[in-house]
């Protein structure tokens, strides 16, 4: 069965490009058709993490105004054949956009794709609105920070305004060692405010940010723990019941490996 | 730019006030859109009063279909003799406070709840939230939100919570803020108007149901 996943958060840099990229690649991996949506338009940030800003011929706006058909626009992923990215419009904004664009287009992307996933802009304006549109389940990114969880909540009451009732969680950049001193707010901290359906919870990570930069999704880093949380996270929305991973400080025994890289 | 229209809660009940100036049609316009939000959730059957000398007798019936279609009920009220219709109204309000409404989910940051009568919360009330009821406010779950009660003047309007955390509680036109530091207790608690203060203190719940 297919479809629709969009993946919001509220506040800006708390990881939505990042997760809609990893679970790009995930489903791609386990052989699903996958089609990921950058509607941050003007800001456009998901095809660099993918590495094929190169590649980019026609965007989503040529789209929605008909210049083109949706299949010329896709920009086929260098390793994985069966994930495929429509990448937005530098140039223009969000008003380009409107939810019935959106709306008709996922209903043609759902003919053909196992997962549309949508990476949706920062804030709750139009942008929000047209990215939401069309989905059947919201994957709700924040962090442990009081201002993340806060949005994360008004996100979730506007999800709800708008009748998306399968809302998902995902809590990035966990740092195990302050958690364990007290100076961040934990997961029973966050559930207890947003007390909705958690799916992942991904440990604060380096190699993020070095993939990030090199355009490969650190879930294809087989040492890399926010890359095995994202794995983890991918099974669980295939229906896979995959238990929670121990988020822990590393030892001194795993930097020396790392070091090294082992 | 749609800051023409507000609701305004006073001692006399929720009140729609509007700027004259702007032309009646573009008024509609943006209390249709307010409405529709649905940001501001209102009981059903709130009662919003509208000063009579404002508006023709065409608005009036425009205005009162409109909010018929929401819910609301349009009462016109003669601003021009507070002296008897607050008298009046305040029976009403205390009338009104007796309706309940129930809300079975969580208010969530930038959600209101509007009620002339009690409301009675089965969820949290999360932090930038907003609850303003005629009545009482009971709240079946935690507290971190901002809680009016009494909101039209009623003194006697108490706030119960499972976890009381609010930001800010206000009781009748009285207001009190969370200390800088909270402590949480694992009690229910209650807030009421004692000698002219809020105070809070541990209930059984109960002794209060």
């Amino acid at each position: 069965m297919s479809e629709i996943i969009v993946v919001t958060s509220g506040k800006g840099g708390v990881g939505k490009t990042t997760t809609t990229a990893n679970l790009g690649v995930g489903f791609a991996a386990r052989g699903k058709k996958v089609v990921l949506i950058d509607t941050d338009t003007g800001l456009r940030n998901l095809d660099l993490l993918l590495g094929l800003e190169n590649r980019i011929m026609y965007d989503l706006i040529d789209v929605t105004e008909g210049r083109v058909p949706y299949k010329k626009a896709l920009v086929r992923h260098k390793r994985h054949e069966s994930l495929y990215l429509l990448p937005t419009s530098q140039t223009k904004d969000k008003s380009a956009v409107n939810s019935q664009q959106m709306n008709s287009l996922c209903n043609e992307l759902i003919k053909d794709f196992d997962y549309v996933i949508i990476d949706c802009p920062a804030g709750i304006e139009q942008g929000f609105q047209t990215a939401i549109s069309a989905a059947d389940t919201a994957v709700v990114v924040t962090i442990p920070e009081i201002s993340a969880v806060r949005d994360a909540d008004k996100i979730i009451g506007e999800l709800g305004r708008a009748e998306k009732d399968n809302i998902k969680l995902i809590v990035n950049r966990i740092r195990p060692d302050m958690v364990k001193k007290g100076d961040m707010l934990t997961m029973d901290d966050i559930d207890e405010i947003l007390s909705i359906d958690c799916i992942g919870q991904i440990p604060d990570d380096e190699l993020v940010v070095t993939s990030t930069n090199r355009g490969e999704p650190v879930i294809t880093n087989p040492v890399s723990s926010a890359g095995k949380a994202y794995k983890n996270i991918v099974g669980r929305l295939c229906g896979e019941n995959i238990p929670f991973m121990e988020i822990v400080p590393e030892g001194f025994f795993a930097k020396v490996k790392k070091i090294f890289k082992m | 730019m749609s800051e023409d229209v507000v609701f305004k809660g006073s001692r006399s009940g929720l009140q729609l006030i509007f700027d004259e100036t702007v032309d009646f049609t573009s008024i509609l316009k943006q209390l249709k859109t307010k409405l529709e939000s649905a940001i501001d959730f209102f009981g059903k059957g709130t009662i919003v009063n509208v000063a009579i000398d404002k508006i023709t007798k065409e608005q009036e019936t425009e205005l009162s279909i409109l909010f018929q279609r929401y819910g609301l009920t349009l009462k016109a009220i003669d601003t021009s003799l507070p002296k008897v219709s607050e008298l009046k109204s305040e029976e009403a309000a205390v009338e009104a406070s007796k309706e309940i409404t129930i809300i079975e989910r969580t208010v969530r940051g930038g959600q209101e709840i509007i009620s002339n009568g009690s409301v009675v919360i089965l969820g949290n009330v999360n932090p930038g939230a907003k609850i303003i009821a005629g009545g009482n406010i009971d709240i079946k779950g935690t507290c971190r939100g901002l809680v009016h009660a009494g909101a039209f003047g009623d003194l006697t309007a108490t706030i119960t919570a499972d976890k009381m955390l609010a930001m800010q509680i206000r009781i009748a036109d009285l207001i009190a803020r969370a200390p800088d530091n909270l402590e949480t207790v694992d009690t229910t608690e209650c807030a009421r108007i004692k000698n002219g203060n809020i105070v809070i203190e541990t209930v059984n719940r109960q002794e209060v149901c």
